[in-house]
């Protein structure tokens, strides 16, 4: 027993479904592919009878309920990460094999005392809702077979009769190989490596020989060691959960100056911080910090957290927190010459995150124009750090007289008179209107609930004073008045 | 002067405009307008609607168009004479000739040369002006503007001015007023329509989308800023042109100008060369009597007098020169050994027959010839010719380019619309709807669904979109208006329009996606409507098979000619009153053989009604029950009126004909020949139900005058709206039963040969090759496999018993590497597996895919063995090329293939098998289940449950929501009946599992035997391969 795998079966469907507790219980399938080529990849044993490669209609038709999802990767690297962890706890010579698989080096481990541990790791790993398979063996390869086979842990004594009746999608032929050895009727390990080695390899190629020396386990191969202390993130449980934030303040300081350390150390800095409360109800509360500048400096990360600390209010106690640094390289970059960028851009974004814990995140930035019909419609966008140049003068430069909003908008009652505004009353502002130019339309989200449609017109009052009002849905107003 | 619209596009500007000629034509009339130019994109594709709906709206329909020119500034243009409209149509063929399908430009040098006759317009946003000011400046734009008055002068340029209500559009429009005061060109005020009424602008949002391939959340300015560019009437246009009342005035003056409409094409049929001396006339009539000679023996009595009459009329109505032309089109097939067969109404005609244009001796048949041609008539007379689809088709369409020239001849268009699954997941898409929901709904109404079944709202809560669904409203309306316009511009399936040379002149051609095909920008109605002639030139699958079979007869020394078959062998009526009858032309589907056993045909005639009786016209006329009632006897034969007997004699009372209708037309409503004329056009034009309704009420008031009772105009009036629907003239019915009793007599006496042509010219008919194999099999017939020492390319008959399949019949075959191999076997046969792999040139894939199918099993040992010994051989140059060596051919480690395995490989690599069907190795892990063959001794009323391979799901609009499955097993066709309620609750089970388990009750009436339904369930999977379904609504 050299070597370990700890494989998840369906690992995607597996991932997907510890992070998503309405999925618990769920008729839930995998899919994959668009529209009629849609195929089922993987699905949770409540799915009776859907096997991977049905179509989706097919598995519609045949599990009324079913739930489909697609593959979700963050859910996958959190799931590969939690694995990756437990296979450290059996050695520290790990290799992340693929997504879902772990291959670890137990040369020289006590082979009693692993394979309890490895029983030990199963459960564990199952009972965060990764229900892993362990298989150990005299090679990676063989490991890896026996892992598929586990219930949940598998030690490889005799590979010749473990190997023999294994389906030969285990050596995992190529397509093409595969179509080949359908035709010869090979379906098993054994069938193949009953075939002559020589004459495999004259008709399948190098590739074909390879695939025999997989299917008889000969294959050997260096594990590619992954380190232990790289994935730039920390978390912690509270057991029990916190009531306040305080003791929060202490651990993160303690996170950041770790993950500082690990960040500088690999030749990298942090670009953004992603904070995690896990509450005690299950839910969480996250927020990102994109850095003003990528940078491993410790107090301008915990200014920019405790400034958003101090506002957070949770429906629940504290179960957990997490933060997490994305790594990046030290920025290299050279500003424009004309360029007019912010002289201490961590206290302007320590004061926009300020003002979006007071307002709301939604409620921050800088208002540009919406792409719509509607007037007046903006959105707010991220304030930028540097005011570019502005690239050339418009062909047709603004002109005419300026409207100066009014905001909100005054309301005003109209009077009409053949469908033209001959004066307002009521509200701020009243009088005849001598002249009036309009109407201006625009109208826009039909297919939305709030659809919506204003008619615009400038009118010219007796008593002096040109304005713009407007009639929507909420009846007319004096949207501005006109230089 | 009234204000006219002259710049309105219609949805035959592709995505660009949102309503249809006819709508805008209707709105144009309510509104008062007295004309409406048509300027739709580079085409006139929409102008014939509009000149049509027009003409009976009293709305005069202008010729208009957008043309794109090579800089992407967009030209409308409007046509004032008809050389005008000739150089339009010249210039825009030139540019669509040149160009991929939709990216025609044209040059602004060919424009200035084809200019004549046109009127152009300054243009909307995308206008060279515009969009000259808007990137550069107004200097610019005056400069573009010169460059308009130069090509076309100031007479003939009118500055186009636009108010939307938009706010900023003044300044825009300031500056145009003072450029055109200042070149002193006329003002003209349009809307720049780009929807009939203000709530279609929604559809045209969604085009909008659907063209820049965005959603409506994200399409942002692109989408229309308000709902203003609809028709305006007079005082709505005159009020926003208070301050430019000549612009509004100008529109008036300037429709005034182009006078021109489509009533003036002036299009002309080519003549067909004759010998000196002889006129059109003079040389059909000769040809005529020579081939009545052929045809009759003598002509003498009713065969001459009919003859002289058409002749007569043909010559009064100048059609002689298309009768010539067919008749030389005919000529020309036959020449190269292709059979070649009018259909329609031609049949009607007894020149035609005597030309051998057609086969029915109209005559002898007692068929109406005004039902073809009559004297009021001014269009020209469908032919429509059957050919053998493929080569021989395709070489005929050649021929008619090489002899009328590119631009003298082109395929007719197929206006291809929005419709059913497509048009939700379009509009779906553009709405925001997630893909999975789409895919849902795509799903669960695979192959379209009825809307009389299921509403659409029904329809999305089965996909799961809620009720609530915000967006539920938009999507079902926006679904219902987009419905029904045209998407693309396809291929007609076979018609081609002729002319003496000047086709470009009169419509638009552009390039067929399909190589070495022109189309042009009219479709099958537009080109009747404009009285253009257009011959049809079918594929026919089934030609194709008869022809096959032909020429296997005679090679195997028992010739067959088709046309002098005995038309009373009882062994093929035999056959078809016992509905076996799979594999033969029109009467194979399973509503003809439900009817068969009750219709029980005994002669040819009745052959022709079996054919035309099982259509929409027909059931929903109710004419089917009746008709078989009235044969069996179960019901007296009655008519609605005594004077209809002798026209509905022959189908016992009842209306099943077209002719039928006409006939009652003339003869109890006292239509003249011109009227049964404008009759049967209606009749024909699916398009307006409202010109049915008024021919309608029309011939309800010609029967009430007539003293035609109550019951019997109802009834009459009846039959003629379903007719509508689809109904078969009585000529088409008997040219369709004669290649009907061809293929049946195949059948039934040259059975190899018939099964033989049947897959060699796959795919056709209703049936998968695998069920044509297992039919003949049932019929005694032996289908050898595949072999490479054996097959040739195509099925072979090696005895009156024996098929050999050929090697096409194997999927993947190149037809080179085939070819190559037959001759290499020609030269000597193959000695031993690596002679024929050093002497064939198959890729590594083809030898496998031929070892896995058992085509080699005559040089090794089994087909592992050959797969075993194929891969060992390496490819390459000849000198290098290595075979397995002699004493290594007998060694392979390979065990052979189990049945199921052989079966599983005959269905991937042929999509059939030779041998049994594979529901006989399931039969044994079926308890409880009754074959196919066991339910005619079955006793009605007893619960049954079949199981099989799922060979047809029909769900016929007629049918009110039931669905009819067909499985087949090993003992032949079990046919089974889904109630609405039911197909709703295993829709998807129906409508995609390969195969079923149907438990319900049995039903036999008459020998039709059909399961009542009660319940559905997929078979279980036992490894057994799936077969393909034809599927139908």
């Amino acid at each position: 027993m050299s070597y370990a795998v700890l494989s998840v079966p369906d690992f995607a469907l597996h991932a997907l479904r510890r992070s998503d507790p309405e999925l618990c219980g769920q008729a839930v399938a995998l899919v994959a592919g668009e529209g009629r080529k849609a195929r089922v990849a993987a699905a949770s044993p409540e799915a009776r009878g859907i096997v991977p490669g049905l179509a989706a209609a097919l598995a519609m038709s045949r599990c009324p309920g079913i739930v489909f999802r697609r593959r979700d990767p963050a859910a996958e690297v959190e799931a590969h990460r939690l694995l990756l962890g437990a296979a450290f706890t059996l050695s520290p010579r790990v290799e992340s094999t693929c997504g879902g698989c772990c291959t670890v080096d137990l040369r020289g481990a006590d082979p009693a005392r692993t394979e309890a541990l490895m029983r030990l790791v199963a459960v564990e790993l199952a009972g965060t809702g990764l229900p892993a398979r362990i298989g150990a063996g005299a090679t990676p390869l063989l490991a890896s077979y026996a892992a598929r086979c586990a219930e949940p842990v598998l030690v490889v004594r005799d590979p010749r009769d473990f190997l023999a009746p294994l389906p030969l999608a285990f050596a995992d032929p190529a397509p093409a190989q595969a179509e080949i050895l359908r035709g010869w009727g090979i379906a098993t390990l054994g069938g193949l490596t009953a075939l002559p080695k020589a004459e495999v390899g004259r008709r399948l190629g190098s590739e074909g020989v390879l695939l025999w020396e997989r299917a008889a386990g000969e294959t050997l191969r260096v594990l590619r060691l992954v380190e232990p202390a790289r994935s730039f993130a920390a978390e912690w449980a509270y057991e029990p959960p916190v009531e306040s934030i305080e003791p929060l303040f202490f651990k993160l300081r303690r996170f950041a100056e770790r993950v500082a350390l690990e960040l500088r150390g690999a030749g990298f800095v942090a670009e953004k911080l992603s904070l995690t409360l896990l509450l005690e109800d299950e839910t969480d509360h996250r927020r990102e910090f994109r850095l003003p500048e990528p940078g491993a400096d410790v107090e301008g990360w915990m200014r920019v957290l405790n400034a958003h600390l101090g506002t957070v209010r949770t429906e629940a106690r504290v179960a957990g927190v997490r933060l997490v640094a994305a790594p990046a390289r030290p920025p290299e970059k050279q500003d424009g010459l004309f360029d007019a960028g912010l002289r201490d851009p961590a206290s302007f974004w320590e004061n926009i995150a300020r003002i979006a814990a007071i307002v709301g995140d939604d409620r921050v930035g800088t208002p540009a124009l919406a792409d719509t019909h509607r007037p007046d419609a903006f959105v707010l966008e991220r304030p930028s750090e540097a005011v570019t140049p502005s690239v050339e003068a418009p062909v047709h430069p603004p002109c005419g007289p300026t409207l100066r909003r009014f905001r909100p908008p005054w309301p005003v009652r109209v009077v009409c008179d053949a469908g033209s505004p001959c004066r307002l009353e009521g509200g701020r502002l009243e009088g005849d209107v001598r002249a009036a130019l309009g109407p201006w339309r625009s109208a826009g989200d039909w297919w939305k609930p709030q659809a919506w449609a204003v008619e615009t017109w400038q009118v010219e009052l007796a008593g002096g004073g040109v304005y713009q009002i407007a009639c929507m849905d909420a009846g007319w107003c004096v949207e501005g008045i006109l230089d | 002067m009234p204000f006219v619209e002259l710049h309105a596009r219609s949805a035959f500007s592709f995505l660009r405009a949102g309503s249809l000629p006819e709508a805008l034509v209707a709105e144009a009339a309510r509104l008062g307008m007295p004309a409406l130019a048509l300027c739709d994109r580079d085409g006139v594709y929409g102008a014939v609607r509009l000149h049509v709906s027009g003409r009976e709206a009293g709305v005069r329909a202008l010729v208009g168009c957008e043309i794109t020119m090579e800089d992407g500034s967009v030209v409308p243009v409007l046509v004032a004479t008809r050389a005008g409209y000739r150089g339009l149509c010249s210039l825009l063929t030139t540019a669509h000739l040149r160009a991929e399908k939709g990216e025609g430009r044209v040059a602004w040098r060919e424009l200035a040369e084809a200019c004549g006759g046109l009127v152009a317009l300054t243009g909307d946003e995308e206008g060279p002006l515009r969009r000259a000011w808007l990137e550069r400046g107004p200097a610019a734009a005056a400069e573009a503007g010169a460059r308009l008055a130069g090509i076309f002068g100031r007479d003939n340029l009118h500055v186009e001015i636009q108010r939307h209500r938009v706010a900023g559009e003044e300044r825009w429009n300031r500056f145009l007023v003072d450029w055109a005061r200042a070149g002193r060109l006329p003002l003209l005020a349009t809307n720049g329509v780009l929807h009939a009424t203000p709530e279609c602008c929604g559809v045209l949002d969604v085009f909008t989308c659907l063209r820049h391939r965005t959603t409506l959340d994200a399409a942002g300015r692109r989408l229309a800023p308000n709902r203003e560019r609809h028709l305006k009437d007079q005082r709505a246009m005159e009020e926003l042109f208070r301050d430019l009342p000549e612009a509004i005035a100008n529109t008036g003056k300037l429709a005034e100008r182009l006078e021109f409409t489509l009533a003036n094409l002036g299009y002309r049929f080519p003549d067909h060369p004759v010998p000196a001396g002889e006129s059109q006339d003079s040389f059909l009539r000769k040809m005529t009597y020579f081939g009545a000679q052929q045809r009759y023996g003598s002509v003498v009595g009713e065969v001459r007098r009919q003859l002289e009459r058409e002749l007569a009329l043909i010559a009064r109505l100048g059609f002689s020169g298309y009768f010539l032309i067919v008749w030389d089109l005919c000529a020309f097939a036959r020449e190269r050994g292709s059979l070649v067969q009018g259909r329609g109404s031609a049949a009607n005609s007894a020149v035609c027959y005597a030309l051998g244009i057609t086969a029915v001796d109209p005559i002898e048949s007692k068929l109406l010839f005004e039902r073809f041609l009559s004297e009021g008539r001014t269009d020209w007379p469908d032919i429509d010719l059957d050919l053998p689809s493929g080569e021989r088709r395709e070489e005929l369409i050649q021929e008619v380019y090489r002899r009328y020239g590119r631009r003298g001849a082109a395929m007719t268009a197929n206006v291809i619309t929005y419709r059913g699954r497509s048009t939700l997941r379009e509009v779906g898409k553009v709405l925001g709807f997630p893909d999975d929901t789409l895919d849902r709904f795509s799903n669960l109404f695979h192959g379209g669904d009825l809307p009389q079944t299921l509403e659409l709202e029904e329809q999305l809560r089965m996909a799961g979109v809620s009720d609530a669904h915000p967006r539920l409203r938009a999507l079902v309306d926006t679904c219902r208006r987009v419905r029904g316009l045209p998407r693309h511009l396809g291929q007609h399936s076979g018609g081609m329009v002729l002319s003496s040379g000047d086709l470009d002149q009169l419509v638009p051609l552009e390039n067929a996606r399909m190589p070495g095909r022109s189309v042009l920008q009219w479709d099958k109605s537009d080109i009747e409507d404009m009285g253009l002639l257009k011959v049809d030139l079918l594929g026919l699958g089934m030609m194709a098979a008869l022809q096959d079979a032909v020429e296997i007869c005679a090679q195997r020394g028992q010739p067959v000619d088709l046309a002098r078959l005995p038309k009373d062998d009882p062994a093929v009526f035999r056959m078809m009153q016992e509905a076996d009858t799979v594999g033969v032309f029109q009467v194979e589907s399973r509503a003809q053989m439900s009817t068969l056993p009750r219709m029980k045909p005994q002669n040819f005639y009745d052959l022709a009604v079996e054919v035309a009786i099982i259509r929409p016209g027909p059931i929903q006329g109710d004419a089917v029950n009746p008709y078989l009632k009235r044969r069996a006897g179960e019901e007296p034969v009655t008519y609605p009126d005594e004077r209809a007997r002798p026209i509905l004699e022959r189908t016992l009372g009842v209306v099943l004909f077209q002719e039928q209708i006409l006939r009652l037309a003339m003869e109890l409503g006292g239509f003249s020949a011109s009227e049964a004329d404008e009759l049967r056009r209606a009749i024909g034009f699916t398009r307006s139900q409202e010109r049915l309704d008024r021919m309608k009420a029309r011939l309800t008031v010609a029967f009430r005058e007539n003293g035609v009772s109550e019951p019997a105009v109802e009834y009459l009036i009846k039959s003629l709206a379903s007719f509508a629907l689809y109904g078969f003239p009585e000529s088409h019915a008997i040219s369709f039963a004669l290649i009907a009793y061809s293929s049946a007599w195949l059948k039934v006496n040259r059975a190899a040969a018939f099964y033989a042509s049947l897959l060699n010219c796959q795919p056709m008919g209703f049936y998968s090759p695998a069920s044509l194999v297992q039919d003949g099999r049932r019929h005694g017939i032996t289908f050898l496999p595949v072999c490479v020492q054996s097959s040739d390319g195509k099925c072979r008959v090696d005895s009156d018993t024996t098929v050999r399949l050929g090697l096409a019949t194997v999927r993947g075959m190149r037809a080179p590497a085939l070819q190559s191999m037959l001759a290499a076997r020609a030269e000597r046969p193959f000695a031993s597996l690596a002679d024929f792999l050093r002497r064939t040139r198959f890729s590594a894939a083809e030898r496998r895919v031929l070892a896995g199918a058992g085509a080699l099993n005559g040089l090794a040992d089994h087909r592992r063995s050959a797969l075993w010994r194929v891969e060992a051989f390496q490819g390459g140059d000849d000198l290098f090329r290595q075979a397995p060596e002699a004493g290594e051919e007998a060694l392979s480690p390979l065990e052979r293939m189990t049945l199921l395995e052989r079966l599983q490989a005959d269905y991937r690599h042929l999509s059939l098998t030779a041998g049994a069907h594979p529901m006989r190795l399931a039969r044994p892990m079926l308890a409880d289940v009754r074959t196919a063959g066991e339910l005619g001794g079955l006793r009605a009323g007893e619960r049954v449950r079949i199981c099989g391979s799922v060979i047809t799901r029909q769900r016929p609009g007629t049918a009110k929501g039931f669905c009819f499955i067909t499985l087949e097993d090993e003992t032949g066709l079990a046919n089974a009946i889904v109630r609405p309620r039911l197909f709703e609750e295993a829709r998807l089970v129906i409508n995609l599992e390969p195969a079923l388990v149907i438990t319900g009750r049995l039903q036999n009436e008459k020998g039709v035997i059909h399961v009542m339904a009660e319940e559905i369930a997929a078979m279980p999977d036992l490894g057994l391969p799936a077969q393909a379904s034809h599927d139908f609504h």
